[in-house]
């Protein structure tokens, strides 16, 4: 008997892929000091800067994209090429392709750029965003160097039926429709969400690179995206779980011009299927994880006056297994295998170019009993057959000391293999080097948290401070001016500090939360094989020193309100900082009104963007809009399950 | 009380945040700041400008000072020239600009280079040449870079007039007598001839069979013009199925009687140019720049320069080359100074993808 509470104390309350087992064993409640979940990131993270972003935030962002999500909420830098266009994440002064990310614990950037555009994942379609800053390669393999984009789906068991619609329409004949419907039983969930966007994004805005800087609208920027996500929980007795996902997606967007251009009949198509399945058992000290996932993504880039039209096809499986394991109750074990299987098929490369990749991967933590102090170690080998990859491992910990602090160190290695374009492109302007290295190195982070709390009041302030390398940076290089090819060629250092603070005010049914975040981070290029290259010394392209965020938002009862500002500060454009974007800064609005009727809850909200009219530019001569608007209603329904409900 | 004060500490931090972003401006380098004016004994550098979104730009070389200015144009007329400038000509006392991927040539004025008008209507344009007082020829790659043409500019009014169709990628030309020589480089697929064209009727008189791409094109002083063909790659980009070659073509007869092929299946050859007596060419092959007497019979293999050029140009006052360096094609670049003999005299920096020179 004393063993079994022994278990259940350490013994985690499977999250099973996030479904909540809160309602069917409500006495796990006292218990949660710690719960496994399955994401490594809950349990095997320690030290590193963690943002959640909250349901609150990703309901006002409903009807907005990740991209958008992302750059308004969170310290990470959004490189996007205008509205609705493709849209790349900078952590810590890292590239695009130096961010991790995973949809429920599957890395879903594609094997040819090794990048995901962020605006083609809608916000409605995740439960959780959860950004984990510095570099993880120990724990989530390639790609996680400069931070990990955590995206996750849940499900509760026996709410019943839930409907969910969402219509909207903005600005630049911005029309989206939504609605997911939600059923669940005592052991078994199920969801489908589904989405619908049109936009024809013809903007006016300033052309400063015409005599007299002429206002005129932007042209071949249409897009229509649609798809669905259906997902399916089962709870097959008490110790086991399993769920199934399937994503489908289709968009079709032109690409406009820069402003320097004037013409443009680009053209872009993607097709994702992405389906996944996880299987969990917990029983007593033991908790496996088996996983499996099939992407197959096309797209075409057509551009008829540059005679292009490209279409590839990818195809990614991966199989990953986990178990977990207590010594004592006072620490965890974890290991993990994981093969990924990609394959890409273009006229660009020669043949179909695969790669099969295995990971072996382990974290071992210790944690007091309440996770007031913890320490994580974890270590990862990849291997291709044939070539050499990094061991990865990284140690951190973090508690509480004195009263209202808690500290936070962390050392980690990082690696990025070459994507499919820099090993096997083959074609016109280029060709792919089958001989680079992946791009590997260290960072470490120390952060300080202060919460208090005081009355109606909360307090929540963090600073970090980190320093990361990056060796064997890869870079694009002419090797005629016809041919260029890439090759291992830079240093990169980056380094900075980042500064968070969070107060919230509540009063009956009045909350009022301020919330400022700035960083200042400085990434430089330190050493290049290249003779003569004028990058060294110099800062990275397109990355700010500088960034800044403040908000306010005020609730009260059904009303509430949000003012958000960003301000983004000088971007070099040219490799040797001799050309530079000028800082801007965006203020947007949020207003929304609930209603609440007998059965239905009703919400009619307005989004203003941009509301100063900032003529300003992300990247050099992309026009971006001035100020615009997005009106919305969104309707939820809920009937539980009456008859179960006394239970 | 504390809640106060916390209240207030956090506004203070919020707007320190925003206050304390002002700063750090960032410098760019010292350079001789564009006069304006007088751009009267020089060279003009075109930079290409950063291939995705960035705008063209072009330097001025003083020869009495040897000083530099960057980026004249936008300094005299406070907007940019646009995506990739290509190349550029003086003509009656105007500088015409093409740019090629925004589809326009901006006209200045030749001193000051103060704006003076923009000729639109074309499709990715590539080079221009004066023929009278009141027409000009522009090549053009045309729609989808297989159309080539050259487009008849009225001057007068700085429009399009009319289109003579050549073969595909219509690229460098050269005026012999009243015919004007077309290189058809083959734009984004693969041509081999050159069209002649009859300056004072506008007509197509010949189509002369050259080597696989033929991009440049010089006339020397014995009644002959060369042509630099560039050869053709395989498929998948990995060698040359017709390597380079430069030709010659006997404008009595409009035939070649000259075919140098180069051996190389990896090194196309590039960037023609002759020196002021109009005897010696010189062209950039394997990463090194070569001479070829037009006397020769067959390749000199003369290596004077042991460095490769995205560009190169040849002062015809005193025979000084001037060879582009593009460096990462993010920065940028330089130009380098050599004597007619090779031996390097200075070099400045330019703009960003230097690519063309104008001597004035």
């Amino acid at each position: 008997m004393k063993l079994n509470k022994t278990y259940l104390f350490g013994l985690l309350v499977l999250q099973a892929g996030g479904v909540s087992a809160q309602d069917t064993i409500p006495s796990i409640k006292q218990l949660k000091e710690v719960e496994i979940h399955s994401s490594r990131l809950y349990n095997f993270t320690s030290g590193n800067k963690i943002e959640k972003l909250d349901s609150n935030l990703l309901n006002r962002y409903s009807t907005n994209n990740l991209a958008d999500l992302l750059s308004n909420e969170s310290q990470v830098f959004v490189k996007s090429y205008g509205q609705g266009s493709l849209a790349t994440s900078s952590f810590r002064g890292a590239g695009a392709n130096h961010t991790a990310v995973l949809w429920n614990n599957f890395n879903i950037e594609g094997p040819m750029s090794g990048m995901i555009d962020l605006s083609l994942i809608p916000v409605n379609f995740i439960n959780d965003v959860t950004l984990q800053y510095g570099g993880a390669g120990a724990l989530w393999g390639t790609g996680a160097v400069g931070g990990s984009i955590l995206l996750n789906n849940s499900s509760a068991y026996n709410k019943g039926i839930s409907i969910q619609t969402n219509t909207s329409y903005g600005s630049f004949s911005d029309k989206q429709q939504q609605a997911s419907v939600e059923f669940s039983k005592r052991k078994f969930a199920s969801s489908l969400k589904v989405f619908n966007h049109e936009a024809k994004n013809d903007f006016l805005y300033s052309n400063i690179a015409k005599y007299g800087k002429p206002l005129e609208k932007q042209f071949n920027a249409e897009l229509k995206k649609y798809g669905f996500l259906q997902e399916n929980y089962f709870q097959i007795n008490a110790k086991q779980q399993i769920n199934t996902r399937f994503w489908y997606q289709f968009n079709d967007r032109n690409i406009p011009p820069s402003m320097t251009q004037n013409i443009s009949v680009s053209n872009q198509k993607d097709e994702t299927i992405r389906l996944t399945s996880e299987w969990q058992r917990k029983a007593g000290k033991i908790n496996l994880f088996l996983r499996a996932a099939y992407f197959d993504e096309y797209l075409r880039f057509t551009d008829s006056l540059i005679q292009i039209d490209s279409r590839s096809k990818t195809k990614t499986s991966i199989v990953e297994a986990e178990g977990r394991l207590h010594f004592t109750k006072y620490d965890l074990f974890n290991l993990g295998f994981n093969n990924t299987y990609r394959e890409a098929d273009s006229k660009e490369f020669s043949n179909t170019p695969h790669e099969n990749r295995t990971a072996v991967f382990a974290s071992y933590t210790i944690h007091t009993l309440t996770n007031s102090w913890n320490a994580v170690l974890s270590v990862r080998q990849e291997l291709i057959k044939g070539r050499h990859l990094p061991f990865t491992s990284s140690l951190g910990t973090e508690g509480k000391i004195l009263k209202r602090f808690s500290i936070k160190a962390n050392i980690a290695q990082h690696f990025r293999l070459p994507t499919f374009n820099d090993l096997y492109y083959h074609g016109q302007g280029g060709k792919g080097n089958p001989d680079l290295k992946p791009e590997s190195g260290w960072c470490e982070e120390v952060g300080i948290v202060h919460k208090y709390k005081f009355r109606k009041t909360e307090w929540d302030l963090g600073a970090t401070v980190f320093n990361r390398n990056i060796d064997n940076w890869i870079v694009w290089i002419p090797l005629t001016p016809m041919i260029w090819a890439p090759s291992n060629v830079r240093n990169v250092w980056s380094r900075g500090v980042e500064y968070k603070m969070k107060l919230n005010y509540s009063i009956k049914k009045l909350n009022i939360q301020f919330s400022s975040m700035y960083n200042y981070i400085r990434s430089t290029v330190e050493k290049s094989a290249l003779a003569n290259d004028a990058s060294v010394g110099k800062f990275l392209m397109y990355v700010p020193i500088q960034n800044a965020q403040g908000s306010v938002l005020i609730a009260y009862k059904g009303t509430s309100f949000a003012y958000v500002q960003t301000y983004t500060g000088y971007r070099f454009t040219t490799s040797d900082n001799t050309g530079y974007l000028k800082p801007y800064t965006i203020g947007n609005v949020n207003f929304s009104q609930t209603f609440v009727l007998t059965d239905i809850k009703i919400k009619l909200f307005v989004q203003l963007n941009n509301i100063w009219n900032e003529k300003y530019q992300v990247l050099s001569y992309q026009a971006m809009p001035m100020m615009n608007y997005q009106l919305g209603l969104a309707l939820y329904f809920n009937q539980p399950n009456i008859n179960l409900k006394k239970q | 009380m504390k809640t106060k004060n916390i209240f207030y500490l956090s506004v203070m931090a919020l707007t320190l945040t925003f206050t304390s972003c002002k700063k750090d401006d960032p410098k760019s380098d010292p350079t001789i700041p564009p006069t304006g004016s007088g751009y009267d004994n020089g060279v003009f550098i075109i930079n290409q400008g950063a291939y995705t979104g960035g705008t063209g730009t072009i330097s001025y070389y003083n020869r009495s000072t040897g000083s530099i200015s960057n980026d004249i144009f936008y300094a005299k007329n406070n907007f940019p020239l646009g995506n990739i400038a290509q190349s550029m000509e003086l003509y009656n006392g105007k500088g015409y600009i093409v740019v090629n991927n925004a589809g326009k040539i901006e006209v200045v004025d030749g001193s000051s280079f103060a704006s003076s008008g923009t000729i639109t209507g074309l499709t990715y344009p590539r080079f221009f040449l004066g023929i009278d007082n009141s027409k000009a020829y522009v090549t053009e790659w045309g729609a989808s870079g297989v159309a080539g043409a050259v487009k008849v500019i009225n001057l007068s009014n700085n429009t399009v007039s009319s289109t003579i169709t050549t073969g595909k990628g219509a690229e460098t030309m050269v005026k012999s007598g009243n015919f004007v020589y077309v290189t058809c480089s083959g734009g984004f697929d693969t041509d081999s001839v050159v069209t002649v064209i009859n300056s004072n009727t506008d007509a197509v008189v010949a189509t002369i069979n050259v080597g696989a791409n033929p991009k440049y094109i010089k006339a020397d002083n014995n009644g002959k013009i060369w042509v630099l063909c560039y050869g053709q790659w395989d498929a998948a980009f990995s060698y040359l199925i017709k390597t380079g070659s430069l030709v010659r073509i006997d404008v009595a007869t409009n035939m070649v009687d000259l075919t140098l092929p180069f051996s190389s299946i990896y090194s196309q050859p590039a960037n023609l140019v002759i020196n002021s007596a109009k005897s010696t060419l010189y062209y950039c092959y394997d990463s090194q720049v070569y001479s070829q007497s037009t006397t020769s019979a067959s390749l000199d293999a003369t290596m004077l320069i042991n460095r490769n050029f995205y560009g190169l140009g040849i002062d015809p006052t005193n025979n000084y080359f001037f060879g582009a360096d593009a460096g990462d094609y993010t920065s940028d670049g330089w130009v380098l100074r050599y004597t007619p003999t090779g031996t390097l005299v200075d070099s400045v920096k330019v703009g960003i993808i230097p690519g063309d020179f104008f001597f004035k």
